[in-house]
C-alpha cells in the first residue's frame, strides 16, 4: 500500500492501462504539457510521449468526437473533459451517438471509450465550473457512470472504466484531488456497478457519492458519538450500473434511508435511489425518506454562500437529527 | 367464481395458505395478490382469477388444502370491480382488521388516527399483535420498528409466526442478547431436523476415498469444461454418479421407512443440500439420476444450485427425493455426521478433500504417493437397514470414485 492524492491516483490508474495496453490513449484540453489543469495527469507526456498523450483544441466536441471515432476504430480513448458542466456542449455526441452507437449499429459498433471530468463543487468556481452534474449522465441510457470518492477508488474504477467494452464517464470530484489515501500496490482494478459499506448502524443507512461520502461518513461520527444515533454509511460509488442489491439491504437492516447529493435537489441521482426503495422495499421503512441536496438554484462562487449551499457535515447532522426518532 | 388450490407442480398435492392478503367482504381487481401459498418451502404469491368481491373464506391461513379444493368465493361484479380499480396491489402485507380503503392497501390493524410506518404496519400484521399494546418510543410517541422488535423480544404478542419471505429480523433486546427472528426455511429444517433426530436411530460410517481418478478427469477436462459451460467442474457430479450406480445396487438405501414396512423406490431422486448463504438450507432434488450422463449431471446439479441460490426453485424442485448428499468440504472439514432427511433413510455427507500421503499396494509392491483422499461419511436409518449392508454400500461407492474412468465419463 501506498499513500496517495486523488490527483497522483487519477494518473496513476491511467498510466496503469496506458502500460497494459497500448491501445490506450489519453487526450484534452492541456493534459499533456501543463499535466492538467488539476495537476491529476503529470508526468503522463514524458512517460508515453506525445503520440498517446495529446493536448486537444479548445473545443470539447472535437474532444469527445475524436473519442468515439478512436473507441470505434479500435483505440481505447480516455478523453477528459476539463469541468463538467462542459458536457453540456458535448451533449450530443455523449448522449446522441456515444451512448447509443452499439445499439443502433446492432453491436456492430463498440465504444470502449471513457470520458473523465472534474465534477462538483467546493472551489469557489461559480455557477458554470461547479456543478455536479452525474445525474445528468445517469439519466441517458447507453452510459455507464462512476463517481469515486477515494484515490483507490479512482485509479480502481478508471482501471475498470478502460477495460469496460462500453462508453463509461468518470466524474471526479474536484475538491478530492489534494486528499490523500492508501492505494493497493502494483495492478488495481476495480468493479464497476459495486457499492461499497462503509460503515455499519442500526438506526438509518446514509447512501452517499463521491465528495458526500466523506462528509457523511464525518457526520455519522458526529451522529454516533454526541446524539446517540447509529448511521450505516454506503458509498455508492457507482451510478450506472447501480447496486441496488446493497442499497437495499442496507435499508432494509435499518429500516431508514437518507440520500446526500451534490446534485440540485430535482431529479438528484438520490431521488431514484428514493424511489427504487420505495418500490422494492417499503414494507422495511420505518420513516420517510430524507434526501439532503444542494437546492435547486445555481451556484454561488462567493466562499461563505457556496458552503451554505451544497450539504456540510453540520447540515447532515442537525436533518438526520430532526428527522429520525 | 370458486377460487380453489392450484396446482403448484406436478408432483404437489397439497398446499398451506400462508396468508390471505384480503378479508370477506373486500374488493379484488383480476391478478393482484389474493393469497400466498406453501408447499414444502416454496412460498407463490397467487392473483385473484376474477374481479368482484371476495364473499367468502372457506380456508384459513395456517391450514393445508389439497389441490382443488375450494379456498374461497369470489362474487363477481362489474361494480365492485370498478371499486377496487384503484386499490394498490400490496406485495407483504396481511390483511387483518384494516377497513378496506380504496387507496390503501389493507396492512395493519391500526387505531385510527394513528400513524405507523410501513414496517411497523409490517410487524404489526405479520405477529397479529395489537398496536395499543405497545408503547412507542419515538417523536410524538410513535412505535418505531425497534418498538415492536423489543416487544417481541420480550415476549409479546402470541407466537412469532414469520411468514415466508419475510428476512429474519435483528432485535436488540437488553444489553446480553440479541433476537433473531426465524425465517420461514429456518423453521422448517428446526422442525425436520428435529423431528429426524429424535424419531430415527442414527448411525455414522466412513469410509475413506482416493479421488486421484476424479482428480485426473478435472484436471484434463476441467478448463474446457469451464470455457465451454460457463463453470466450473466441482467433485459433486462424481459423487452424484457414483451414489446413483451404488444406489441401484442397494435399493435399501433408496428407499422410504414406514413404520411397519420399507417402500423401496424404483427412482433414484438425489437431493443435494444448499447452503444460502447462512441464512438456511434447501435440498432441491436431481431427479432420475441413472439415466444421466456425468454432463448431464454436472449441468442440471448446478443449474439447481444456482436457482436455489437466486431463490427461483419451483415447488417440483423440492419434492421426490429419495437419498440426500450434502456437503461441507468448502470449509474444511473432515467428517460431518448428517441428520437424515425423513422419510428417506440414509444421507451421505462429502467432506473436504485434500492431498495426503497414502500407500497403494502393486504387484511391485508397496509404495507412499501424494493422493487426493476425502472421507464419505454416510448417517443411515438403523431401523431400514443394518451395518454391513449400508457398509458394503459405502465400498461400492468407494470403488466407483476410485476406479471408474472419468475422463471418459465426462465425454459422454
Amino acid at each position: 500500500m501506498a499513500e496517495l492524492t486523488y490527483r497522483e491516483a487519477v494518473a496513476a490508474g491511467i498510466a496503469q492501462e496506458m502500460e497494459r495496453d497500448e491501445r490506450v490513449l489519453f487526450f484534452g484540453e492541456d493534459v499533456a504539457a501543463a499535466g492538467g489543469v488539476f495537476k491529476a495527469t503529470v508526468g503522463l507526456l514524458e512517460k508515453f510521449g506525445p503520440r498517446r498523450v495529446r493536448d486537444c483544441p479548445i473545443s470539447e466536441q472535437a474532444i469527445v468526437g475524436a473519442a468515439m471515432g478512436a473507441a470505434m476504430t479500435g483505440l481505447r480513448p480516455i478523453a477528459e473533459i476539463m469541468f463538467s458542466d462542459f458536457l453540456a456542449v458535448c451533449w450530443d455526441m455523449v448522449a446522441n451517438e456515444i451512448a447509443k452507437a452499439r445499439y443502433m449499429t446492432n453491436g456492430q459498433l463498440q465504444l470502449p471509450l471513457v470520458i473523465r471530468t472534474a465534477n462538483g463543487a467546493g472551489s469557489r468556481f461559480g455557477a458554470q465550473h461547479s456543478q455536479a452534474v452525474e445525474n445528468w449522465a445517469m439519466a441517458v441510457p447507453g452510459l455507464k457512470v462512476v463517481a469515486p470518492a477515494t484515490p483507490a477508488d479512482v485509479k480502481g474504477l478508471i482501471a475498470a472504466a478502460v477495460r469496460d467494452p462500453d462508453p463509461v464517464v468518470v466524474f471526479e470530484q474536484k475538491s478530492l484531488y489534494a486528499t490523500k489515501g492508501e492505494v493497493p500496490d502494483g495492478e488495481h482494478v476495480d468493479e464497476l456497478g459495486k457499492a461499497k459499506v462503509l460503515r455499519q448502524g442500526k438506526d438509518c443507512t446514509i447512501v452517499a457519492l463521491a465528495l458526500m461520502v466523506h462528509r457523511a461518513l464525518a457526520a455519522a461520527e458526529v451522529l454516533e458519538k454526541e446524539h446517540g444515533i447509529s448511521c450505516t454509511v454506503v458509498d455508492v460509488r457507482s451510478l450506472v450500473p447501480l447496486d441496488t442489491r446493497t442499497i437495499l439491504s442496507e435499508v432494509a437492516k435499518t429500516g431508514r434511508l437518507v440520500t446526500v447529493e451534490e446534485n440540485p435537489r430535482l431529479c438528484g441521482w438520490g431521488a431514484e435511489i428514493a424511489s427504487i426503495v420505495a418500490d422494492e422495499c417499503f414494507w422495511d421503512l420505518d420513516g420517510p425518506v430524507l434526501r439532503i441536496t444542494t437546492p435547486h438554484v445555481p451556484l454561488p462562487s462567493a466562499d461563505q454562500l457556496e458552503d451554505n449551499t451544497i450539504p456540510s457535515v453540520a447540515r447532515i447532522v442537525r436533518e438526520v437529527r430532526e428527522k429520525i426518532d | 367464481m370458486d377460487v380453489v388450490m392450484p396446482q403448484l407442480g406436478e408432483t404437489v398435492a397439497e398446499g398451506t395458505v400462508t396468508r390471505w392478503y384480503k378479508k370477506a367482504g373486500d374488493a379484488v381487481k383480476a391478478d393482484e395478490p389474493l393469497f400466498d401459498v406453501e408447499t414444502d418451502k416454496v412460498s407463490t404469491e397467487i392473483p385473484a382469477p376474477a374481479s368482484g368481491v371476495l364473499a367468502e373464506i372457506l380456508v384459513a391461513e395456517g391450514v393445508t388444502a389439497k389441490v382443488g379444493a375450494k379456498l374461497a368465493v369470489i362474487r363477481e361484479s362489474g361494480a365492485a370491480a370498478q371499486a377496487g380499480a384503484g386499490t394498490q396491489a400490496p406485495t407483504k402485507a396481511v390483511a387483518t382488521t384494516a377497513p378496506p380503503s380504496a387507496h390503501r392497501p389493507p396492512v395493519a390493524p391500526a387505531v385510527s388516527g394513528e400513524r405507523l410506518s410501513p414496517v411497523v404496519r409490517r410487524l404489526i400484521a405479520e405477529h397479529r399483535l395489537d398496536s395499543g399494546t405497545i408503547s412507542g418510543t419515538g417523536r410524538d410517541g410513535r412505535i418505531t420498528r425497534d418498538d415492536v422488535l423489543t416487544y417481541l423480544s420480550q415476549g409479546g404478542g402470541a407466537r412469532a409466526v414469520a411468514p415466508s419471505g419475510a428476512a429474519a429480523a435483528s432485535a436488540p433486546s437488553g444489553a446480553a442478547t440479541e433476537t433473531l427472528l426465524l425465517n420461514n426455511v429456518r423453521r422448517r429444517t428446526a422442525e425436520h431436523m428435529a423431528k429426524s433426530w429424535s424419531a430415527v436411530p442414527h448411525v455414522l460410517q466412513v469410509v475413506e476415498a482416493d479421488f486421484h481418478r476424479v482428480e485426473q478427469a478435472r484436471r484434463e477436462e476441467g478448463e474446457s469444461w469451464k470455457r465451454r459451460e460457463g463453470f466450473g467442474l466441482t467433485y459433486l457430479p462424481f459423487i452424484v454418479r457414483a451414489v446413483s450406480i451404488a444406489l441401484g445396487k442397494f435399493p435399501r438405501l433408496n428407499a422410504s421407512f414406514a413404520g411397519d414396512r420399507l417402500e423401496l423406490h424404483r427412482r433414484i431422486n438425489i437431493g443435494i443440500a444448499v447452503d444460502l448463504n447462512f441464512e438456511g438450507l434447501v435440498v432441491p432434488v436431481l431427479k432420475d439420476v441413472p439415466s444421466k450422463s456425468l454432463p448431464q449431471i454436472a449441468r442440471e446439479g448446478n443449474e439447481l444450485v444456482q436457482r436455489a441460490r437466486s431463490n427461483r426453485l419451483k415447488p417440483d424442485d423440492l419434492t421426490e427425493g429419495t437419498y440426500t448428499i450434502t456437503n461441507n468440504g468448502a470449509f474444511g472439514t473432515v467428517i460431518t455426521a448428517p441428520i437424515i432427511n425423513q422419510p428417506q433413510v440414509a444421507i451421505l455427507s462429502t467432506d473436504s478433500i485434500r492431498k495426503r500421503p497414502i500407500v497403494v499396494e502393486s504387484a511391485g509392491g508397496e509404495e507412499i504417493v501424494i493422493r487426493p483422499v476425502g472421507m464419505l461419511a454416510q448417517c443411515f436409518d438403523h431401523r431400514a437397514v443394518d451395518g454391513a449392508y449400508a457398509a458394503a454400500f459405502l465400498r461400492e461407492v468407494r470403488m466407483l470414485i476410485e476406479t471408474r474412468d472419468w475422463a471418459q465419463a465426462l465425454q459422454a
